[in-house]
């Protein structure tokens, strides 16, 4: 290491930096983004959050001297050892808890960040996945004197599968590889390749060292030829998944409220979109629809109500409309889906029985399965899958469903917010596994053909012509994709878009 | 809410949205209700997922009859002024027991004025939810709690029946026999309590902001002298000093601490600056953390 190194870590080491006195008491942070992380405990998944914990953070100061009384040092170094902030959580992991997600929460002076951590070894994919549906940005951990790895493939296609649209490659341990930005290029390609398959906006790579602090808060002078932004100033800039909600209006109904006189709200949370006084809105499954007349909060009434509030719509005329229903523009709305097409993360032990008396669990309403198969299970490293009939813990499940009565679905790839599903045991209530909607119809029985299917190689040379393979440019792509399913379906054409074909990456497969 | 949501506006609507989720599939939800600052904006937050209707299920008190005044008389007040169904529960069995903090251990004191209690007042009154203020920042222990905390029959916690989350999808359908814990400040910080208690002009209770009150210093802990149950030992005197409390349970249980806070804001400014996490001044903490783990072990249960 050299002495200008040194320095600077002595230097970050004396004043681990901490939030000023607040001016503004009801200081409110400009948003809460939810991170996940993946990767495992040798890439320095501990000690990287721990960094962030003591670099970013508005850490007690009795947990920091706990650190630094510790005299506990990271491996090789005189540093601190920083993933000891993570330690009440490593020792809850015995607790045997069949999904383990621990949630820890910190803020700088813009943002309140939630660390969503999963555990990385075997068995990870329920857990990961159930920790990503949380997720607005993920850090896909790698080591790099190992750089992508089969592992960061299935981290990578999972995130996918729940829906995680930003994803950072944090390429630790650079301190170990002489700082080689030959070999940070090498792994930064093969990540940029490995992304072509999934549908991520964005996805960044950050050659970092978690131990000794480089471009994780503080830019690194040990990689000047590095001039993309530190992990922290990414992740400011990273919106949230509720911010990126599609325009598209959703509205699912938790309740009715009523005040004993002439009040009937129907109580939910705008989902996608935004809703105004005087917009008509449907209920997909039965027609019935009116006009909002007013928007009720405890804090007085609203204009407009857009995606992530939570308010109670008054319609002027008194529908007969619950829980379970979405409300929609009737231009807009959700299929009143009897059958459907879902891929699962099976997260029971209990493996997949075509008797078990399963329930379907939508945004907000519960409907009895009459009929679910499994057409086949997901190879998470190919991307490709292969017919099965049975399924268990920690597969990707393709199944097909119909419904004992219709349910308000969308495609998730297109209105993610209530294409969502859970898999529910009727008899014990648990939670079988986790889903998202991949084609939804209205009829009783799919049609073999007739299922219309935009193409990507037609969408590529007319419609979106003017796109380059930039992230944006894809994001554009899918808007632009999803918007003509949507035209479509609403003129009753049952439309499906061209999942990303598998991409021969050339990367070993072995790997 | 303005254009932009700030982090309150969010924390706010997911837990309107837990609310609504837990009252519209449970048969028979209670709010518990400590009084504490967490409860105030536990009820706040109920009120708000509710309007214009009243709150939909009653609110619980475990009264271990060992609460500062002001707390009760809070409550009351809390419970008049806002026309609440307010359900007060004692162990009035572990009472007569002798039962008290002065004389046993925290943990035994807490064991069956507090947990037995809750448990024998959920059973009397058939609840099958119960919502409770806790959030995942308290303790590292709670960092994994679910949303929906499912207990099987006997309130037995099962860490193999908690049932996975993702998404906002929370399944509330319940096994025979099954009840559950709702909690919908699972993703507040202390720090975002005292912001939105700010924000809403929420009225809590006095005890929060410092005043000259009597104390006696116990194991460097400076306790209050609420009423005559709690006497000086040998070598300790009573004394005034200008405290107010961070935190809130049973009296002899609870630690002051020194500030001249008097004001709501000045409150909030000394705990967004504070150096130590809440947790410290409650001694049931630390005397559990060890000495009750090796009750346990020794066969004392």
């Amino acid at each position: 290491m050299s002495v200008h190194a040194l320095h600077k870590i002595q230097a970050a080491h004396e004043a681990a930096p901490r939030l000023e006195v607040v001016p503004n008491l009801v200081r409110e942070l400009g948003g809460i983004t939810h991170l996940l992380t993946c990767g495992s405990v040798d890439d320095g998944k501990s000690t990287l959050i721990g960094r962030l914990l003591w670099d970013a953070s508005d850490l007690y100061e009795d947990q920091r001297e706990t650190v630094r009384k510790s005299g506990r040092k990271a491996a090789g170094t005189d540093l601190p050892d920083f993933s000891m902030l993570l330690d009440g959580l490593v020792a809850e992991r015995e607790q045997g808890i069949t999904i383990d997600i621990a949630w820890k929460y910190f803020d700088t002076p813009t943002r309140r960040f939630v660390i969503i951590d999963s555990p990385g070894h075997e068995q990870y994919t329920r857990n990961m996945a159930s920790g990503a549906s949380h997720a607005d940005v993920a850090i896909v951990l790698v080591d790099a004197r190992g750089g992508v790895k089969k592992q960061t493939k299935r981290h990578a296609a999972i995130l996918d599968l729940v829906g995680v649209k930003h994803v950072i490659l944090a390429v630790n341990k650079m301190d170990l590889v002489g700082w080689s930005e030959d070999v940070f290029r090498k792994i930064e390609a093969d990540f940029r390749t490995l992304c072509w398959k999934f549908n991520f906006w964005d996805a960044t790579a950050i050659p970092l060292s978690a131990v000794f602090g480089d471009n994780v808060t503080a830019p690194s002078s040990n990689m000047s030829w590095y001039a993309g932004p530190t992990l922290i100033q990414h992740l400011e800039k990273t919106p949230s998944r509720v911010s990126e909600a599609g325009s598209v209006f959703r509205f699912p109904v938790q309740a009715v409220l009523r005040d004993g006189r002439d009040f009937r709200g129907l109580a939910g949370t705008v989902t996608s979109g935004s809703v105004k006084v005087g917009d008509v809105v449907v209920d997909a499954l039965s027609n019935a629809s009116g006009k909002v007349v007013r928007i009720a909060t405890m804090d007085g009434d609203l204009q407009r109500a857009s995606a992530g509030q939570a308010v109670a719509l008054q319609l002027d005329v008194d529908v007969d409309v619950s829980r379970g229903a979405v409300l929609s523009t009737r231009e807009m709305c959700p299929v009143a889906a009897q059958t459907l097409e879902a891929r699962f993360v099976w997260l029971s032990e209990d493996p997949f029985s075509p008797t078990a008396g399963y329930l379907l669990r939508t945004s907000t309403d519960l409907v009895p399965i009459s009929n679910i198969e499994i057409k086949g299970l997901l190879d998470l490293e190919t991307m490709a899958s292969r017919a099965a009939r049975n399924c268990g813990v920690n597969d990707i499940a393709i199944a097909k469903i119909s419904l004992g009565r219709a349910a308000a679905i969308d495609v998730f790839a297109e209105t993610p917010e209530t294409g969502t599903l859970l898999l529910v045991d009727s008899i014990t209530g648990a939670t079988i596994a986790g889903g998202v909607a991949t084609s939804v119809t209205a009829k009783a029985e799919e049609p073999a053909e007739g299922h219309f299917v935009l193409k990507r190689d037609v969408l590529a040379n007319g419609l979106n012509r003017d796109l380059s393979m930039s992230p944006k440019d894809r994001q554009e792509f899918m808007r632009r994709a999803n918007e003509v399913a949507i035209i479509l379906r609403a003129a009753g054409v049952a439309v499906a878009i061209e999942p990303p074909p598998p991409v021969d990456d050339g990367m070993d497969p072995g790997l | 809410m303005t254009a932009t949501p700030s982090h309150l506006d969010l924390l706010e609507a997911e837990s309107i949205h837990i609310f609504r989720e837990a009252a519209a599939q449970f048969r028979k939800p209670v709010m518990l209700y400590s009084i504490g600052k967490d409860s105030t904006v536990l009820l706040h937050l109920a009120r708000k997922a509710f309007f214009p209707q009243a709150v939909p299920f009653p609110l619980l008190h475990v009264d271990t009859t060992w609460k500062f005044r002001d707390m009760i008389a809070f409550r009351d007040r809390m419970a008049r002024e806002l026309g609440l169904d307010l359900i007060v529960y004692t162990n009035h069995d572990g009472i007569a027991r002798g039962i008290n903090p002065i004389d046993h251990a925290p943990s035994i004191h807490t064991d069956v004025l507090k947990t037995q209690a809750l448990k024998q007042a959920l059973d009397k009154y058939g609840f099958d939810a119960a919502f409770g203020g806790a959030r995942r920042d308290e303790e590292a222990s709670r960092a994994k709690e679910r949303v929906f905390s499912f207990r099987a029959p006997g309130h037995r916690w099962d860490p193999r029946k908690q049932r996975p989350e993702m998404w906002h999808l929370l399944n509330g359908r319940l096994g025979t026999g099954e009840t559950v814990r709702v909690f919908p400040m699972s993703n507040w910080t202390e720090k975002d309590v005292w912001r939105y208690i700010l924000r809403e002009k929420l009225e809590v209770v006095p005890l929060y902001f410092a005043a000259e009150r009597p104390t006696i210093v116990r194991n460097g802990q400076i306790l209050m002298q609420d009423d005559e149950r709690l006497q000086p030992r040998d070598g300790e005197k009573v004394e005034m000093r200008k405290i107010r409390f961070r935190t809130l349970g049973d009296y002899p249980l609870t630690a002051a601490v020194e500030s001249d806070a008097e004001t709501i804001e000045a409150v909030v400014a000394e705990t967004l600056n504070a150096q130590t996490s809440e947790r410290q001044g409650r001694l049931i903490d630390h005397d559990q953390a060890g000495a009750m783990e090796k009750k346990k072990q020794e066969g004392y249960f």
